[in-house]
């Protein structure tokens, strides 16, 4: 009983993230701005900082009535300057064609009709009313009245097409005294009708600090999931582009808006790379949820400490908070994490034991070891054997492959030593008749015996291959080294 | 009773005020903690005490009844006006008219079948709940049906708390008794107000988290 309370001590509640981090770092003036989407947009841009171009505002009942409609881009996305919890967004995907013979411009909105991420249609006259609610307030906190702006859309980027329903995945980093602590991916989903809120049941994804790669996840504000519901979408393992880039963002925003405890919302657009969304002064708690990790514990490590530059603040949080990745992940997949070059004990005949480097390669189905290996693992007696046989009668195509194979393991399996099985490989440099025996190793404290054809690899710079046959039991981490 | 009550008594000061006014820091309190402490959200501090008092005036069976209806068709009315897009004040204005007259309906139907003790609730009580429906309204735009309605039954759960309190005669004596005890409530709510600690309902929402760690 006493220990969970313990426990709790790590998570950060409302009532902590209220007074001991929000009312201390984020004063009145540096909230204002970040409800303030336009302002902190011009900020933002003012430093440096990538945002999404602001197209047009409107401010006013008159100067809705006098917008030019024809000025908008094919594609944008409309919101409310004071909005909050992605209400009032409105983003269309391009302009609907209309039929060259139609009405020439008698009234000036007549021929503008916008097509939405669900191919429903919009028009002037919808989008006027919409702007209307806006500037009545409908949507910002406290209904108070609101400004309503135009933005570029961003573009998908194609990792994120498969996880992302409609909407923009973006990611939301915790920043704390120039050091970015805590980190999630957001996937917005049919429920969230593609915005990436949590809080409307948008998907929150665990980020690894150090790696950039996403650990566990939470739908919407509680439930804990492992994939993309209805599909078979793996939500662990997607390794984040610009991972370092989006932390420095973070960082720079942090400094540059002067919030003391910032949520930083940075999006990826397919041109631009990362660019910055949005500035929270009261980040939601459900990160913690995604992480499956206490965020007060990890802002009580970065207190007081000095970090002179941004450059150094991203890579202490990188050092605190990251590298736990590899252990989590093993214990997630229950697989073993190894890069794309490993070691591999081979136990060859009599007793002998070889450690060699090996390739992972996943292009490969089997695994493959060099003659010359194979030889000093004691299986001189099986090549011999099986280079006398003449495969002249054989024409070696892909069509004969299973008929080759199956005589000659017929008239061979007995006679010679240790063969287990033929295979047949056709490669770019001809095809190729090698012999399959059964071996034991090691590779990452896992043994596995294998079948592993005989090739010549004296060529190559390793002198064994293992194929995704025999990596069923691991994950490949591209950057890892052995 | 003290000789500081008998005195206010003397001076004209009816004892049910005094005893509401004493009591009120209490139900105040008892909402801060909730809050804070528990986790239980509510439409703030005003409309849960509101409807506590409101409460005492109708009886617990009436003012469940009455209040569980105006959210009812506080719900539906929003439902069907949803589709007119129409400004906030005119249409919270809609939503106490439909409201109102489902009230009258109510009394009316509940003098029919001889329930007169619906009717003979005082005014004043039934207004107050009657207006909570721009709180509700309210939330429903800023948070949505579902959280309104959350919030909704979390403000009925503190209002029956308020109202078995206030019906507590140990504690009505207490206060009659000691008034001075009701200063008792400001270092508590200091307290309260510095608590960092997480309140019981998010230990059930980080539960897979405090698995974790």
């Amino acid at each position: 009983m006493f220990e969970i309370f313990k426990k709790g001590e790590k998570i950060l509640g409302m009532n902590a993230r209220n007074l001991t981090f929000i009312r201390p770092c984020n004063l009145k003036q540096a909230k204002r701005l970040a409800d303030n989407k336009i302002l902190s947009k011009k900020l933002l841009k003012k430093s440096g900082l990538p945002v999404p171009e602001l197209i047009a505002q409107i401010s006013s009942q008159e100067e809705l009535e006098n917008f030019n409609w024809n000025s908008l881009p094919d594609s944008f996305a409309l919101k409310p300057n004071g909005g909050f919890g992605g209400e009032g967004i409105v983003v269309v995907y391009g302009r609907k064609k209309t039929s060259p013979n139609g009405f020439k411009d008698s009234e000036k909105n007549q021929n503008n009709i916008w097509i939405k991420a669900d191919g429903s249609l919009i028009t002037a006259e919808d989008l006027k009313s919409h702007i209307q609610n806006i500037l009545e307030g409908s949507f910002s906190l406290s209904n108070t009245p609101d400004v309503a702006f135009f933005e570029e859309r961003l573009q998908l980027l194609k990792l994120f097409k498969p996880y992302a329903f409609k909407g923009i995945p973006d990611i939301r980093v915790i920043v704390y005294n120039k050091v970015p602590v805590m980190a999630m991916l957001r996937l917005p989903t049919k429920d969230s009708e593609g915005k990436a809120n949590l809080q409307q049941g948008a998907i929150g994804v665990g980020i690894d600090l150090a790696s950039g790669i996403t650990t566990t996840a939470v739908l919407g504000k509680r439930k804990i999931i492992e994939y993309i519901p209805k599909t078979r979408m793996l939500l662990s393992g997607i390794k984040i582009p610009y991972w370092n880039q989006i932390l420095t963002l973070s960082v720079r925003a942090q400094e540059v808006s002067g919030l003391g405890f910032l949520g930083a919302d940075v999006a990826i657009d397919k041109e631009k790379g990362p660019v910055f969304l949005e500035l929270n002064a009261r980040p939601g708690l459900s990160i913690q949820i995604a992480n499956l990790s206490g965020l007060k514990d990890r802002l009580q490590r970065v207190f007081g400490i000095s970090i002179k530059s941004i450059e150094r603040g991203v890579r202490v949080g990188m050092n605190l908070f990251g590298g736990e990745i590899e252990g989590e992940m093993e214990e997630i997949s229950g697989r073993k994490l190894i890069g794309t070059i490993a070691k591999v004990k081979i136990s060859g005949k009599n007793g002998k034991e070889i450690e060699v480097e090996a390739k992972i390669d996943t292009g490969a189905y089997s695994s493959s070891i060099d003659i010359d290996l194979a030889n000093e693992l004691g299986f001189s007696e099986t090549l011999e054997k099986f280079s006398a046989i003449d495969l002249s009668s054989y024409s070696v195509t892909p069509e004969n492959e299973q008929q080759i194979k199956k005589e000659l393991v017929a008239k061979y399996k007995d006679t010679i030593a240790d063969l287990e099985d033929v295979s047949v490989i056709f490669s770019a440099n001809g095809s190729s008749v090698r012999p399959v025996i059964s071996l034991p190793f090691i590779l990452d404290k896992i043994s596995t015996t294998a079948n592993v054809n005989i090739a010549d690899r004296k060529k190559m710079r390793y002198r064994m291959i293992i194929g995704k046959k025999n990596l069923g039991k691991f994950l490949i981490d591209v950057n890892k080294k052995y | 009773m003290t000789n500081l009550i008998d005195s206010f008594v003397s001076q004209g000061v009816p004892l049910e005020t005094i005893a509401l006014l004493l009591m009120f820091p209490v139900i105040a309190t008892l909402i801060a903690f909730l809050r804070q402490v528990v986790g239980i959200k509510a439409f703030g501090i005003y409309t849960p005490s509101i409807i506590t008092f409101a409460f005492l005036g109708t009886g617990i069976k009436y003012g469940m009844a009455i209040f569980v209806s105006v959210i009812l068709v506080g719900m539906i009315t929003r439902i069907i006006i949803q589709k007119l897009r129409i400004l906030y004040l005119p249409r919270v204005a809609i939503n106490l008219t439909v409201v109102s007259l489902s009230i009258l309906f109510i009394l009316v139907i509940g003098g029919y079948f001889q329930r007169t003790g619906l009717a003979s609730v005082s005014i004043f009580p039934l207004l107050i709940m009657i207006t909570i429906v721009e709180k509700f309204v309210a939330t429903q735009i800023e948070k949505g049906n579902k959280t309104a309605f959350l919030l909704a039954i979390e403000t009925l759960i503190i209002a029956i708390i308020g109202y078995y309190l206030l019906n507590w005669d140990f504690f009505i004596n207490s206060v009659i008794s000691y008034p001075w005890i009701i200063l008792l409530t400001l270092p508590i709510n200091i307290l309260l107000g510095k608590w960092t600690g997480l309140r019981l309902t998010e230990y059930v929402r980080f539960r897979e988290v405090l698995k974790k760690i």
